[in-house]
């Protein structure tokens, strides 16, 4: 695992809590 | 998870089910139901976990005590408005957790280490997800985060 592939991975951190966040939201709407 | 962090989670639950409600009732809301519980924990003379779970069991879900209100108060809810209600937009965001949202997808690929954690601030800043979702998104950020530097730490070790 070199710094570049740690680059690459840092951008999922926000991503994954996004996704978890907007599902939370949408299954509170129905 | 003790008597407190319970009335904690519970209030928070009920603060993001009445976010359709205009923001004084809202108050209004959390804070009778706020003085609810207190009131019946100082009956008990107890705050411990059970105690507190009795007590928040008999006032039921927070999403009941919402829909409740709304019944009791038909020209409130934005949600039977219909289209152009005033509150909510189509998808019932308001602008701080769609800056959220863009700062954590979006933000996290421009700004790799402020983007998210501006937006997790943006997170905790608002009242549509409970204190329990906001720790679960704030978790997922750090591990994933501290996960690679994990990694690397490892390789480093075994050189």
């Amino acid at each position: 695992m070199d710094i570049d592939l740690v680059r690459l991975l840092i951008p999922f951190a926000g991503i994954g809590a996004a996704i978890f966040l907007i599902v939370v939201l949408v299954r509170r709407r129905r | 998870m003790d008597g407190d962090e319970l009335v904690r989670d519970y209030l928070g639950r009920l603060e993001a089910a009445s976010w359709p409600m205009p923001p004084d009732r809202r108050a209004e809301l959390a804070g009778e139901v706020r003085e609810h519980i207190e009131t019946a924990l100082a009956e008990a003379g107890r705050r411990d976990d059970v105690t507190v779970r009795n007590v928040l069991e008999r006032l039921g879900r927070p999403e009941e005590i919402v829909a409740t209100e709304a019944d009791a108060e038909p020209a409130l809810p934005p949600w039977s408005r219909g289209p152009g209600g005033p509150a909510t937009s189509a998808a019932g965001w308001g602008a701080l957790e769609v800056a959220a949202i863009l700062l954590l997808t979006v933000g996290a690929i421009l700004l790799p280490l402020i983007g998210p954690a501006i937006g997790l601030v943006l997170v905790w800043l608002s009242t549509r997800w409970t204190t329990r979702e906001k720790t679960i998104a704030t978790v997922i950020v750090v591990v994933i985060f501290v996960l690679p530097f994990l990694g690397l730490f490892a390789l480093a070790l075994r050189v």
